[in-house]
Order: structure tokens, then C-alpha cells, then sequence
């Protein structure tokens, strides 16, 4: 029998860390996303928009084959960054970003803090801010399925169409647009699912705060409008700030007659806010509340 | 000799709650235990010693080096924490593998230590069974397993034992002492005397979130052997057996409880009570539900050694 030394037991090897140490809660958020149900039906349908536009990117360029269908709506069909700012920035897209985050964020944080698995997490070698970034990817990915992917293949697909480089020569600075304000649509949405998701550990509840909130600043901003006629109040919206800051990056007339700026500093205290919060409530659960 | 454990000046505090307050202590291999009635600081103490709450003052060193912020040393410790934390849709598989992956393990590896946990718990048999279904034991033996999986050299159990009925209590009492014989350090929490007692000689107490007495549990067990004890018996025929110890001078109360079905004995030799009791129980075919040292006896003892 051997005999174990009572003491101190040199540790030999290396105490190495993972490179992504994120990467194994981004992989089962995306997995537990697609288990859930009329998850994959409700993502089949708000890629359809995407399909749509592409199917207008390859009509646009085979206008003499389509004439019997677009007859004299070409306007329409006109691939400049008018064409791709309508599509990030259309009330429908918005909407199934929404939709999208309920399914795939409201249970990120709100089903740990239920499940107590916080202290599962922190007892491990995985930072706070490692934690962080592996529930923001899930978002990301998510989102990008619907923003940046489609954006870059839209513009692949008409530089294909059209067999020149035209378009790119025309308009250079569009795939940084779609990069970038995909960049926003996710970061603004990140913080702001993972605040919500933050603040209640009922999946349900934090489902109901995504919706709520969102929609509950478009009224705001139709009642304040209503009384008082100034645009202004369009800050108030979400949809409407996202929608001023689209339009700014893909260099487009702002739908609000305000300074776009403005709406991108709501969005971005938003986030700051989203910040601050979720590094009060994500912690090793305290003891005596 | 550089201790596995140690703290110095440790100190938490809750807003204006003291959680822990000046906790000096240096912890070697072998099983400790933590022995505090509820709300002493114990859990304070161990999510300290795992990294997961910030000192306010002090610090912890796990083999010289400082927990704090040091994630790499988190591999070197596994957690099983009082509170369920699963994902109650998942089974015990997926739990314990997911976990895994946490850790520099690949597929592999993940794989096998999942299933030399598993076998270890004894859940093998049991691991495709969404947790949900799982009874309040094997709950107990997968938090467990999820603390042993990735091997650690220091196991930190915040009251482990809790829920489990004697049979799977003891289960885990031999688990427990198993890893000690691998020469593992073992830090387990709870607040109740004798399953620490089952465990380990070596006792640190912690009451009002410091450390009140630290060493040999016999030492202890010295000092509160004249200290009544509580213990309730509920079985078929509380009268019958209370005839039976009311003779005994070591016995110096016997109460009933509310429902007709249990005995409360107040005694200053809890070792006679229970050498004597399985003989009366057999004599006079009583048949017993429950016995129970209520939890508020350790709250007593405490008052009693700090002279209330």
C-alpha cells in the first residue's frame, strides 16, 4: 500500500489556460437555441426576407428577362445603399432580431441565475469577462445569421450577378458598412438581452421585458410626438434610434430629422448602463443577500 | 512546509452584514471540517477559498499562491455547493461533460473523466436520466461527481450531506474519506457535529463568522460532554420508550412532541443514549421512523462554549 506523504504536493506540470475558455458556453447556448421549440421554423422564416432581397439583387440584374414580372416598379429593384440600408434597417428585420433574442438570449443569464449555476461557472477557470463573451457570442452569432452574413453575401452575390467590379468601384466603403452596422445591431441587442436576462430569473418574465420595452419606447415616442410634434422624441424609440444610426452608416437620408448622433449616444448608454448592471448582478453568488 | 490552505486576516462583509471577520487559519492535506450552525459564515468561507467572492481584507493562498483572480489555480480545486445548481433538463451526462469542457480537457478526455466520475458516484447506470428525475441522493452524487471530474487535488464541499437519508449519507461519508486516502485535501462544511464527526478529528468552528475553535474534535467533544443534548426519536411508541429511559440519570428530560409519534430526550451523555438505545428498541419492538439531533443543538452548543 503506498504510503502518501502528508504535506505539500509539488505541482509539476504547467497550469495552462484555454485560448477561447468561452467557447464551450457560446457552443451550448447555440445548441440549447436550436433545441428549442418553433426555434428552427421561426428562423427559416425570417431568413426569407434575406432570400428576397437576394432573389431583388439577381432580378435587378436580369431586368430584360424579368420585365413581364417588375413591369415599371424598377425603382425598387435599384442595388445601391439605399437598397441594403432598407434591408437592415426595415421595421420586419427589426422585429425578428426581437423575436430572435427571445429565443436565443433571454434564458443566457436568467436560467443560470435560476439553476444557481453561477458558482458552478466561477469555481472553474473561467473569467467574468470570459462568461461574458461566451453569452454575447451566442447573440452574435445568432444575429449575424441575419445581418452580417446576408449584407456580405448580397454584395458578393451582385458583384457575381453583374460579372464586374462596377459596384465595389461604386461603392467601397459598403461591405465596412454592413460590417459595421451589424457590429451595432449586435451590440446594442447583446447588452441589452443580457441586461434583461440579468434582472429576473424567470425566462418568462425576462421574454416579456425584451418584447415590452422594446415596443413600449416605439408607443412612448407616437404618444410624445402626438402632443408635441417634435421629432426629437424619437430618441425615445429603440427602433427608431437604430434606424437613425443605420441610415447614418449606410450613408442614407435619416428617417428622424435629427442629428443621428443622438440616437447612437441613446444606444450606447444603453449599453453602458447594460454594462454596469450586469457586473453588479453576474457574480459568485453572495451569501446574505 | 507551505500549507494547502491558507488565509490570513480574511474578512467579507455583506453591506453591513459581517459575513467573515479576521480568519487566520492554515489548512493541511487530509479531510477538515467546518463546523458552524447556519448562517456562521461557512459558506462565506468557501466561496472565499474557491475564488468566487472577493476578500475585503486578508487574503487566501491555495499552495502559496493567492486565489484571487488567479483562474489557472481554479483547475486545482473542485466545488460542490450547498444549493442545487443544475439545469434540471439536463441529465447527468451532459451536466457533468459540459462542465468538463470548462476545462483544457479535449473530447476525450472530457469523456473519460465523466465516466470515471460518474462511476465513482455510482450513477453510471443512471447518467441518461435528465437530473430532473433524479432523487435527492443521486442530486447530492452528481454535484459531487461534477466536483472530482477534473481530478482536483482539493475538494471543497459546502455541506454535502444535507437531505441525504443514512444510507446514502454513509455513502458519501466513505467517499468522502476515499479521497482522502488518495491524499487529496478535503474541506467539508456542515453543521451538524457527528457527520463531521464520521469524517475527520480535525474540526475548525466558525460561529458569528469567525473562528472560534480550531482543532482535534475531541477536544471538542470534551468540552461539551456535559452540555444537554436534544435528540428526537419519532417512532410507533414514544410513551413506551420513554418509560424505559426515564430511569436513566443521564436523562434529564423527556418531552413529547406535538404529533403523539415523537420523543424529545434531553440528555448530558449523548454515548449512553445511544449505546443504550438500539437495545431498548429491540426489546420492546418499537419501531422508529426518524432519529434526529434537532439543528439548533449546535447552535446551543456554541452558546454554551462562548458561556451563554
Amino acid at each position: 500500500m503506498a504510503i502518501k506523504e502528508k504535506g505539500y504536493t509539488h505541482w509539476d506540470g504547467e497550469l495552462s489556460e484555454r485560448r477561447f475558455p468561452w467557447w464551450p458556453i457560446t457552443r451550448y447556448g447555440i445548441k440549447l437555441t436550436f433545441k428549442r421549440k418553433f426555434f428552427k421554423p421561426f428562423l427559416m422564416l425570417s431568413l426569407l426576407p434575406a432570400v428576397f432581397f437576394l432573389a431583388g439583387i439577381y432580378i435587378s440584374e436580369r431586368l430584360q428577362d424579368f420585365k413581364f414580372m417588375v413591369r415599371d416598379s424598377t425603382s425598387f429593384l435599384k442595388v445601391d445603399p439605399k437598397y441594403f440600408n432598407f434591408y437592415f434597417t426595415n421595421n420586419g428585420l427589426l422585429f425578428m432580431l426581437v423575436v430572435i433574442m427571445i429565443f436565443c438570449g433571454a434564458g443566457l443569464i436568467s436560467d443560470d441565475l435560476k439553476h444557481n449555476s453561477l458558482q458552478l461557472y466561477f469555481s472553474r477557470p473561467i473569467k467574468k469577462k470570459d462568461y461574458f463573451i461566451g453569452k454575447t457570442a451566442v447573440i452574435v452569432f445568432f444575429l449575424s445569421l441575419l445581418t452580417l452574413i446576408p449584407g456580405l453575401v448580397f454584395f458578393i452575390m451582385k458583384l457575381v450577378f453583374s460579372g464586374s467590379f462596377k459596384f465595389f468601384i461604386a461603392y467601397p466603403w459598403l461591405p465596412i458598412s454592413v460590417i459595421g452596422y451589424s457590429f451595432v445591431l449586435a451590440a446594442f441587442f447583446s447588452f441589452y438581452t443580457l441586461l434583461l436576462s440579468s434582472i429576473n430569473k424567470n425566462r418568462r418574465y425576462v421574454t416579456i421585458l425584451i418584447i415590452v420595452i422594446y415596443f413600449a419606447s416605439d408607443i412612448l415616442y407616437g404618444i410624445f410626438y402626438g402632443y408635441f410634434h417634435s421629432q426629437y422624441f424619437s430618441l425615445i424609440s429603440l427602433r427608431a434610434d437604430l434606424q437613425q444610426v443605420g441610415a447614418a452608416i449606410f450613408n442614407q437620408k435619416t428617417p428622424y430629422n435629427i442629428p443621428w448622433i443622438f440616437s447612437f449616444l441613446v444606444l450606447c448608454a444603453v449599453c453602458l448602463l447594460a454594462a454596469f448592471v450586469l457586473k453588479k448582478k453576474v457574480k459568485g453568488v453572495e451569501v446574505v443577500k | 512546509m507551505i500549507p494547502i490552505v491558507e488565509t490570513k486576516n480574511l474578512s467579507r462583509w455583506y453591506g453591513n452584514v459581517l459575513g467573515l471577520s479576521d480568519v487566520s487559519i492554515q489548512i493541511e492535506q487530509g479531510i477538515s471540517g467546518i463546523l458552524g450552525p447556519n448562517g456562521a459564515g461557512k459558506s462565506t468561507f468557501l466561496k472565499l477559498l474557491t475564488g468566487q467572492i472577493k476578500p475585503n481584507i486578508g487574503f487566501v493562498r491555495i499552495k502559496g499562491k493567492k486565489i484571487w483572480n488567479n483562474y489557472a489555480l481554479l483547475s486545482e480545486i473542485g466545488f460542490c455547493p450547498e444549493q442545487d445548481a443544475f439545469y434540471e433538463e439536463m441529465t447527468g451526462w451532459q451536466f457533468l461533460t459540459s462542465l468538463l469542457k470548462l476545462y483544457h480537457f479535449s473530447k476525450t478526455e472530457v469523456e473519460t473523466q465523466a465516466q470515471k466520475a460518474l462511476e465513482v458516484v455510482e450513477l453510471t447506470n443512471d447518467k441518461d436520466r435528465v437530473i430532473r428525475s433524479y432523487s435527492r441522493g443521486m442530486r447530492q452524487r452528481i454535484k459531487f461527481a461534477q466536483a472530482i471530474a477534473h481530478d482536483p487535488e482539493i475538494l471543497i464541499l459546502d455541506e454535502p450531506l444535507n437531505g441525504l437519508d443514512p444510507l446514502a449519507r454513509r455513502k458519501m461519508i466513505r467517499l468522502i474519506k476515499s479521497y482522502e486516502k488518495e491524499g487529496k485535501t478535503i474541506i467539508v462544511s456542515s453543521h451538524v457535529l457527528p457527520e463531521i464527526e464520521a469524517m475527520t478529528n480535525r474540526v475548525i468552528l466558525i460561529h458569528q463568522g469567525k473562528i472560534f475553535a480550531e482543532g482535534d474534535i475531541h477536544y471538542i467533544r470534551d468540552l461539551i460532554e456535559d452540555h444537554p443534548h436534544i435528540i428526537s426519536v419519532k417512532c410507533n411508541r414514544p410513551r413506551e420508550l420513554a418509560s424505559k429511559f426515564i430511569n436513566e440519570d443521564y436523562v434529564l428530560k423527556v418531552n413529547f412532541g406535538l404529533t403523539q409519534d415523537s420523543l424529545l430526550v434531553e440528555t448530558n451523555n449523548r454515548d449512553k443514549f445511544f449505546s443504550l438505545l438500539p437495545s431498548l428498541l429491540v426489546e420492546g419492538k418499537i419501531e422508529v421512523e426518524e432519529i434526529t439531533s434537532p439543528d439548533d443543538n449546535l447552535q446551543a452548543v456554541f452558546d454554551y462554549l462562548v458561556g451563554k
